[in-house]
């Protein structure tokens, strides 16, 4: 890859839907993903419109409430879609892609789905699996994350299955891979916005993942700049999970993070999630578990005495390890692929862009949101507008951010207003010097005679007051020159034309984990798999077989499961001392309470021979 | 004649003092080790009994167990404490784990059976102490970025 990096141009006057043909993204997917961009237009069709009406205003998103069927399958499309339907405040539309399955129609389109896996080589393989990589705490949590889907609103997995079906069957009458591009000028950039329908999410059921919804919406903006009268790209910014601002954005001739084919740049496309990333490989996903406040904070502080007082590495129980996969071994689309584009224009007049504020597919009555279809490229869930739409230079960080021709100018301008005012604080400083002496010089005069008493507090404050201004003058004179200094120099290697490092703007880069760093892979991958099954199965016999010991059981059994998980991790080490400090912190905290009274008369003992010792010493 | 300065590593403080803690928990596991002997009047009268009665233990059965084991923790904790004070990295990990382990069943005793103050509190010390940056650095369990380890 990497078949140009010189940076490729376009006219200025370049019609808008030229310059998103030009630098199109070309998008590669993971082995074994099922869902690929496609047309709206042909999902609507496939769909039917629902609106969910709370049972008050302020319960959206909870349960209870009443769904109603809108627009039957069949008979919706996109003019239908954007008619206006007046409804009460906290109502949701919300369209289904899939209507709600019987229990038969469920099981056939599981097995429908497993005979079409097993007819395609399109199969993804996971791999060292995320429950390994995680301790076995993460599993405890990822099991209680399981559990609240118990209560949370969750999408079906048969749901996945039949969006499959319904998908594979709209790809084998018409097969089509649409991006929607938008052109927008803010502030001297030419913005070009590529939105990526999905017809469904299939992370969770698919990949092992966060969350299902169906639908999707996901985008990739690339910045250009004019020079002369030509348009150069600088910027792309992909939109990812965990990451925002300067951190989602790499500059053009960032070879280390961008691939390009025939200067088109590459998007590595999460499998399941379909999140956009620079790099191909495995990233690390966190969710985090929902709990109270109270916990939260109790924990915040333990946490702070085990890493500050302790000296302990920390260490965030609550959070859940998920894999996106992003290794591009798959299915791609755009330049030189096996799919090419079929892109469409859109804007803020573009009807269904801008007048359907509902969800894309089905609201799951999530609280949390995640298995709820996501609105919109304009809008965010609750309808109101999407920051990426409305401030596409803010969403990458770039509202602060010059195009590189009028850096050089505001960079100028900046240095000659400092050179300026350095030299009006050249001429003022030595004056304010001087009235101040000359103020000094008339208080000394004055010292000895009581009589001019009152006239020599006033000129007192007058001389306060000047010696303060003269101090600020001073100091502004000196932070003046130092950053005069730093602007030069930017400046000068501005005009030679060097560049900065291309990723000096991110906090936080994504980047994809080692594939493997488990001494016993498969060992390991099984022990994952069936670790916390077997210590609830001891917890069990326990309660069988030795009630009275079940606390003693409990503690020994999950010390000899951490140790052995630590083994199969290579964290031996670490995993013993962390288990011995939090025995050393429960025996003294025992310690403490039952001897806290000779604890006490020990520590004045101490004190009391410590600052003999130093007085002693201080008589010597 | 020139005199030879021996490249030796200083001892700080704190190993000295986990080293006088570790000697003070062998003696308690030696008394621990002795006195179910003496309890079941074994060195007066010697085994006078099995040691089983089918698949359980009979008292100078357990006695003789239980004095197995404190004698084994008080002479590993003997053969730790040489190699402690001569600050090789194997004893720091098997001083830890032998601390996890005696920390364990001291509480066990606490909330079971009854408690070794003692120990728990030696226990305790150790477990801390060798949780100590400098500690650590000494035995290169923990190292600084850019540290060699040799």
């Amino acid at each position: 890859m990497n078949d140009s990096i010189d940076r490729p141009r376009m006219p200025a006057d370049a019609s808008d839907f030229g310059l998103l043909r030009r630098f199109e993204p070309v998008l590669m997917f993971t082995r074994g993903e099922k869902f690929y961009p496609t047309d709206v237009e042909t999902y609507a069709r496939e769909s039917s419109l629902w609106s969910h009406a709370p049972e008050s205003p302020r319960s959206q998103g909870e349960w209870g409430g009443r769904d109603t069927l809108l627009v039957p399958q069949g008979e919706l499309d996109l003019q239908k879609l954007i008619e206006p339907r007046p409804a009460p405040f906290g109502t949701v539309h919300y369209l289904r892609f899939i209507e709600p399955l019987s229990l038969s129609e469920a099981a056939l389109a599981l097995a429908e789905q497993a005979r079409l896996n097993a007819e395609s080589d399109n199969v993804f393989h996971a791999g060292l699996g995320r429950l390994a990589r995680g301790g076995l705490l993460p599993r405890v949590v990822d099991a209680l994350f399981s559990a609240s889907f118990l209560l949370r609103g969750r999408v079906p997995a048969a749901l996945a299955a039949a969006a499959e079906i319904a998908y594979h069957h709209i790809q084998k009458e018409n097969p089509r891979y649409t991006y929607y591009g938008r052109v927008v000028r803010h502030n001297g950039w030419t913005v070009l916005q590529y939105w990526y329908f999905y017809c469904y999410n299939n992370w969770r059921s698919g990949f092992n993942g966060v969350n299902d919804h169906e639908a999707d919406w996901e985008h990739v903006s690339i910045y250009l700049y004019q020079e002369g009268d030509q348009l150069v790209p600088e910027w792309l910014a992909y939109a990812s999970h965990d990451y925002k601002g300067d951190d989602l954005r790499r500059r053009w001739d960032d070879t280390d993070q961008l691939d390009f084919v025939d200067g088109h740049p590459v998007v590595y496309v999460g499998a399941g999630s379909h999140a956009s990333y620079f790099r191909p490989g495995e990233y690390m996903a966190e969710a985090h578990l929902d709990l109270p406040g109270w916990v939260r904070r109790g924990f915040a502080v333990f946490s702070q005495f085990w890493t500050e007082t302790l000296g302990q590495k920390s260490f965030d129980p609550f959070r859940i390890p998920f894999v996106d996969y992003v290794r591009g071994d798959g299915f791609s689309i755009g330049t030189g692929q096996s799919a090419a584009w079929s892109p469409v224009l859109v804007d803020d007049s573009t009807p269904w862009v801008s007048q359907y504020r509902g969800l894309w597919g089905l609201f799951a009555r999530d609280p949390i949101s995640g298995e709820n279809a996501p609105a919109g490229p304009m809008y965010n869930r609750d309808g109101s507008p999407r920051g990426s739409w409305y401030d596409p230079l803010g969403f990458a960080g770039l509202d602060k951010v010059p195009p590189p021709p009028q850096a050089l100018t505001l960079l100028e301008e900046n240095c000659d207003k400092l050179a300026a005012r350095q030299s009006e604080l050249d001429w003022l400083i030595p004056q304010k010097a001087g009235e101040l002496q000359a103020l000094g010089i008339k208080l000394k005069g004055m010292e000895g005679n009581p009589h001019l008493a009152r006239q020599y507090a006033a000129l007192e404050k007058v001389k306060d007051g000047l010696g303060a201004e003269v101090r600020a003058l001073r100091r502004e004179f000196s932070e003046n020159a130092a950053l005069l200094d730093g602007l030069t120099k930017r400046l000068e290697r501005l005009r030679q034309g060097i560049q900065d490092d291309p990723q000096a703007h991110i906090h936080r880069l994504a980047e994809p984990v080692v594939a493997a760093q488990m001494r016993f892979e498969r060992a390991a991958q099984a022990w994952a798999a069936i670790s916390l099954s077997l210590l609830l199965f001891t917890i069990a016999a326990l309660m069988v077989f030795s009630p009275a010991y079940l606390g003693a059981g409990l503690a020994i059994a999950t010390i000899l499961f951490l140790v052995v998980e630590s083994i199969l991790r290579g964290a031996f080490v670490e995993t013993v001392t962390v288990i011995t400090t939090l025995l050393a912190v429960v025996s003294a905290v025992i310690l403490l309470f039952h001897f806290w009274y000779w604890i006490f008369i020990a520590l004045l003992l101490a004190t009391a021979v410590f600052l003999m010792a130093q007085r002693l010493r201080e008589l010597e | 004649m020139p005199t030879v300065k021996r490249n030796r590593k200083k001892r700080p403080i704190a190993v000295t003092l986990i080293a006088w803690a570790i000697f003070i928990l062998f003696l308690v596991r030696l008394y621990q080790a002795i006195e179910p002997l003496i309890d079941a009047g074994i060195f007066e009268n010697g085994l006078r009994e099995p040691l089983f009665e089918g698949f359980q233990f009979t008292t100078q059965g357990w006695a003789l167990f239980n004095s197995a084991a404190y004698a084994f923790l008080s002479i590993s904790g003997l053969i730790v404490l040489i190699a402690f004070l001569r600050m090789k990295r194997w004893s720091w990990i098997v001083l830890m784990v032998w601390t996890a382990i005696s920390l364990t069943i001291t509480l066990l005793d606490y909330f079971y059976d009854q408690p070794n103050y003692i120990v728990m509190a030696s226990d305790t010390f150790i477990a801390l102490a060798l949780n100590q940056a400098d500690v650590q650095r000494i035995f290169r369990i923990r190292t600084d970025p850019g540290e060699r380890l040799d």
